[in-house]
């Protein structure tokens, strides 16, 4: 790090400190900017939930119906989107079966890590808009770490819910996240390089320069068309880390059942799914912020909110698209893409990038 | 000609088959041939029950009897009988029956397990069925009905009438046991009955050493109906019919008529009319289609995960077909469009609607085969996880009685429709497609290969079928309303199924309905090479060779 990036550039107002400028909270000193805090973060998981409250029960299954020559639901509300809220009475409604097996409280407190890991991650994402919680200088490390935390909660599953196919489910989400998680970080940090820091607010400005200027149009400095190796290697080890063919081990329908989410129902199998979701969306928003410029894009900054959530939802079809049309690995095989393969092209691409960024400077 | 007891039996009167070099057998077998039988399909030589292994590897390796079809056992009235129906992969046609009866008060005969391996599970069903135990057998326990079954409801004491419960507390409890052995450090994981890959309700017994299979063992009968005792009590002519639809019930309906249909045509010699047997050819390759597509699109489910798009694919495709084969036989999934002479009726009015119909499919058919290459077979991932798993050496296979395209993904060349020509077929071009590659990849080509060839088939019959003199179409021939062949007249028939030889034992008794009914059921013995195929290897590739194997529990358990 060199001196530039320890003092910050606080162009943006954190959502926060402005809710508290708004609501006067300011003036009550701590205790205020506490409750203005929180003001703020209900804000940012509203929009998160909202957002996997539409793709978890009605776009994954429009768009997996799209691909798999399907009409889907089309019955309640226009294109069948009140099936969000007919499925949101379902699965609250329904009996939330626990086995007398299982080792709670870690039964219980799985599908909260599993949620709570992901939502974590999304207080240092600046989603545009001054959308953004928290910026402190760690950020990218962060983000990288909370969303570690939710390898545990795929182990507690497992092992707690007293089934074989969870633990083995539960076994193979370890063995993936440790395999996938070094590539992905390893990879995140040559964006690092280039951005001399981990603050995500600076990340996102680094790319908002011009790589080419074709007179009317500016390409901006994208990370991802800067160094489209790291772009392509991180997308990858980031679907192993969330899950999803073809790197579905831990799930592994129709072979390990559901794997680690097979003894959950009700309102804990909806915390689990939904955690599912929030992980693919983080996955999103990491790959949005460090590679795909965060919330910029044409128009006026205050439209940054919906060119982030469009990037994001980008990457979310992305999974959707694989999931429908790519064979799943196998486990050993996985394994060994992981430790073989990707992590040797990110050390590679790290040297690579470290030279480059070195020789420029 | 059943022989009846053993003591009237004189082995010179009977004449020789076609085929056949009696004289040589005759030879070879020496004094362990006790008595001749001749069985419409096969000449037969009673032996000893002592001796069965010593024939049996005796015709396996110096006549060159490698495939041991069906085993079929029956009681009479004196004794017990095992048949063992034999057969050469090179030639189907050359048959033979080694019969072995048994007292009624000592049904023990020797097992041919350690000869052939598919007589594992034969003998296991002959044991739970009939009653007849079988000496040296490594594992003599029943596999059709619970092990708490009292009595052999195929024996002549069984009471038929009296129900029987048989309770979860009595049964062994599958979920109970974590470890084969206390102090072992594998893990024992049932997979099904009720998993998402087993296909219907399969229950594989599996130990598993981490993520790799150390031992599986498939527990079948949960689908089991008393198919063959029903068709028993049902006369020829019309109530045996409607069963066979229910075996593989997975759109194969029309083959599976067939086999039944073959059976009973030659036992009370009956000649079908030409044109019936064009129309049944091309619907049965349409079927053949249509559960090939199923076998393509469950594989993969069962590669790819609950999401693919390749499932829908090939459901939609094969929908087409269904909607064919409708129009055809009037239903979509219980057909019962063959008779005993024939077909039920002749093709839809207009014919032209239903040629143009099945051109269109026939005409999209390429492109559709090509776009599966390019989903499927053609991806990377799909291939490393398919080329080398599951391997299946074809003298394994054969040792399993595998049939189908499962044998004919481990380069075994054989096809009953062109080896032992029946319907149409010897008429037409085709090509039998083999594949070399023993894995799951050369099963899945080979499936899809015969998709084309099947298309071929179903093309020549449709130019047949459209071309046919208007007077000559018969759709059925002239049989009487009752079918009573000759009393114990004995018939082992095959067709070549989706899933590969299904056959049918018949045995008459002087009635119109059979003395035993004996159904050879192709996934039965293909699904006993999983444990050959899967074990050393991973979970993943388990379930990829179940669904490589391509079986339906409907007709494993019938």
């Amino acid at each position: 790090m060199n001196a530039a990036t320890t003092t910050p550039l606080q162009s943006d107002v954190l959502l926060p400190e402005r809710l508290g400028d708004l609501t006067g909270l300011n003036e009550f000193g701590l205790a205020g900017e506490l409750l203005s805090t929180l003001i703020g973060a209900v804000i940012v998981g509203s929009l998160i939930l909202a957002m996997t409250a539409v793709a978890g029960p009605w776009a994954k299954r429009k768009i997996t119906a799209s691909f798999t020559d399907r009409i889907s639901i089309n019955q309640i509300g226009p294109a069948g989107i009140g099936i969000i809220i007919a499925d949101a009475v379902r699965m609250l409604s329904k009996e939330n079966i626990i086995p007398e097996n299982a080792d709670r409280p870690a039964y219980d407190l799985a599908p909260i890590v599993i949620v709570g890991s992901a939502l974590l991650g999304f207080a240092v994402i600046p989603m545009g808009s001054g959308i953004q919680l928290a910026d402190p200088e760690v950020g990218l490390a962060f983000a990288f770490a909370v969303a570690g935390i939710a390898s545990i909660g795929l182990v507690m599953a497992g092992y707690s819910s007293g089934n074989k196919y969870s633990l083995l489910g539960g076994l193979r989400a370890v063995a993936q996240n440790v395999a996938y998680e070094i590539p992905l970080v390893v990879t995140g940090m040559s964006v690092v390089l280039f951005a001399g820091s981990l603050q995500m607010s600076t990340i996102v400005e680094a790319q908002a320069e011009p790589l080419v200027d074709l007179g009317v149009v500016a390409i901006p400095q994208w990370y991802a068309l800067v160094n489209p190796f790291a772009f392509v290697l991180f997308l990858i080890a980031n679907f192993a880390e969330v899950g999803r063919n073809p790197f579905d081990m831990p799930e592994a329908p129709a072979e390990l059942v559901a794997g680690y989410q097979t003894e959950y129902s009700s309102v804990y199998f909806v915390l689990v799914y939904l955690g599912e979701f929030l992980h693919i969306f983080l996955g999103g928003a990491i790959i949005s912020t460090i590679f795909l410029g965060g919330p910029a894009g044409p128009g006026p900054a205050a439209l940054g909110i919906v060119w982030f959530t469009l990037k994001i939802w980008g990457v979310f079809f992305l999974t959707q698209w694989l999931r429908s049309a790519v064979p799943r690995v196998r486990i050993d095989q996985l394994i060994e893409i992981g430790w073989k393969g990707l992590l040797v092209l990110s050390f590679a691409n790290l040297g690579l990038t470290a030279a480059i960024v070195g020789v420029i400077a | 000609m059943s022989t009846g007891t053993e003591s009237e039996v004189e082995p010179e009167l009977t004449q020789p088959a076609s085929g056949t070099d009696e004289a040589e057998l005759e030879a070879l077998l020496g004094d362990r041939a006790i008595a001749r039988e001749e069985h419409l399909n096969a000449p037969g030589f009673v032996i000893n029950p002592n001796d069965v292994q010593a024939v049996l590897s005796d015709l396996r390796d110096e006549a060159g009897y490698d495939h041991l079809s069906c085993v079929t056992a029956q009681q009479y009235e004196d004794r017990y009988e095992s048949i063992y129906h034999l057969k050469k992969f090179a030639d189907p046609t050359d048959e033979l029956s080694i019969v072995v009866p048994t007292t009624t008060e000592n049904p023990v005969s020797q097992s041919a397990e350690p000869v052939f391996r598919t007589a594992d599970w034969h003998e296991r069903e002959a044991y739970d069925l009939i009653g007849v135990e079988y000496e040296g057998h490594p594992d003599l326990r029943r596999i059709l009905l619970p092990e708490t079954w009292q009595g052999h409801p195929l024996s002549k004491d069984y009471d038929q009438e009296k129900p029987q419960l048989v309770t979860l507390t009595e049964h062994q409890n599958p979920i109970q046991p974590d470890h084969r052995e206390a102090d072992s450090d594998t893990m024992f994981l049932n997979i099904g009955p009720h998993h998402p890959a087993t296909h219907g309700v399969l229950h594989v017994e599996t130990v598993l050493d981490g993520e790799t299979v150390a031992d599986v063992e498939p527990d079948i009968g949960y689908l089991h109906r008393c198919e063959e005792q029903m068709c028993q009590s049902g006369t020829y002519r019309h109530q045996i019919m409607p069963y066979p639809d229910r075996w593989d019930y997975v759109s194969a309906g029309l083959l599976n008529e067939w086999a039944y249909a073959r059976a009973i045509e030659d036992l009370a010699d009956v000649e079908v009319p030409e044109y019936a047997q064009v129309i049944r050819t091309m619907g049965a390759e349409l079927c053949r289609i249509a559960s090939h597509m199923l076998a393509l699109g469950t594989f993969a489910l069962d590669v790819y995960g609950e999401f693919t798009a390749t499932f829908m694919y090939t459901f939609r495709d094969r929908e087409v077909i269904q909607d064919l084969l409708e129009d055809l036989t009037g239903q979509r999934m219980m057909f019962n469009y063959f008779r005993v002479g024939g077909v039920a009726w002749d093709l839809p009015e207009p014919r032209e609607e239903f040629f143009a119909q099945a051109r269109d499919f026939l005409d999209e058919l390429p492109a559709k085969v090509a776009e599966y290459h390019d989903l499927i077979t053609g991806n990377e991932i799909f291939q490393t996880r398919c080329i080398d798993t599951g391997v299946l050496e074809p003298d394994v296979a054969k040792s399993y009685g595998c049939t189908g395209p499962v044998v004919r993904g481990s380069g075994v060349d054989y096809d009953l429709r062109r080896d032992d020509p029946y319907g149409y077929y010897d008429q037409l071009d085709w090509d039998v497609i083999t594949r070399d590659g023993c894995d799951n990849y050369a099963r899945v080509l080979c499936r899809m290969e015969e998709v084309e060839e099947s298309a071929k088939i179903i093309e020549q019959c449709l130019d047949l079928l459209e071309e046919w003199p208007e007077d000559e179409r018969d759709v059925q021939a002239n049989v009487p309303r009752t079918l009573k062949p000759d009393a114990d007249t004995e018939i082992y028939r095959a067709v070549e199924g989706a899933k590969g030889e299904l056959g049918i034992y018949i045995r008459s008794d002087g009635t119109d309905k059979p003395g035993r009914f004996k159904i050879r059921s192709p996934c039965f013995s293909n699904l006993q090479a999983l444990a050959e195929m899967s074990e050393g290897e991973y979970i993943p590739d388990l379930i990829a060779s179940l669904g490589s194997l391509d079986i339906v529990l409907g007709e494993v358990d019938r």
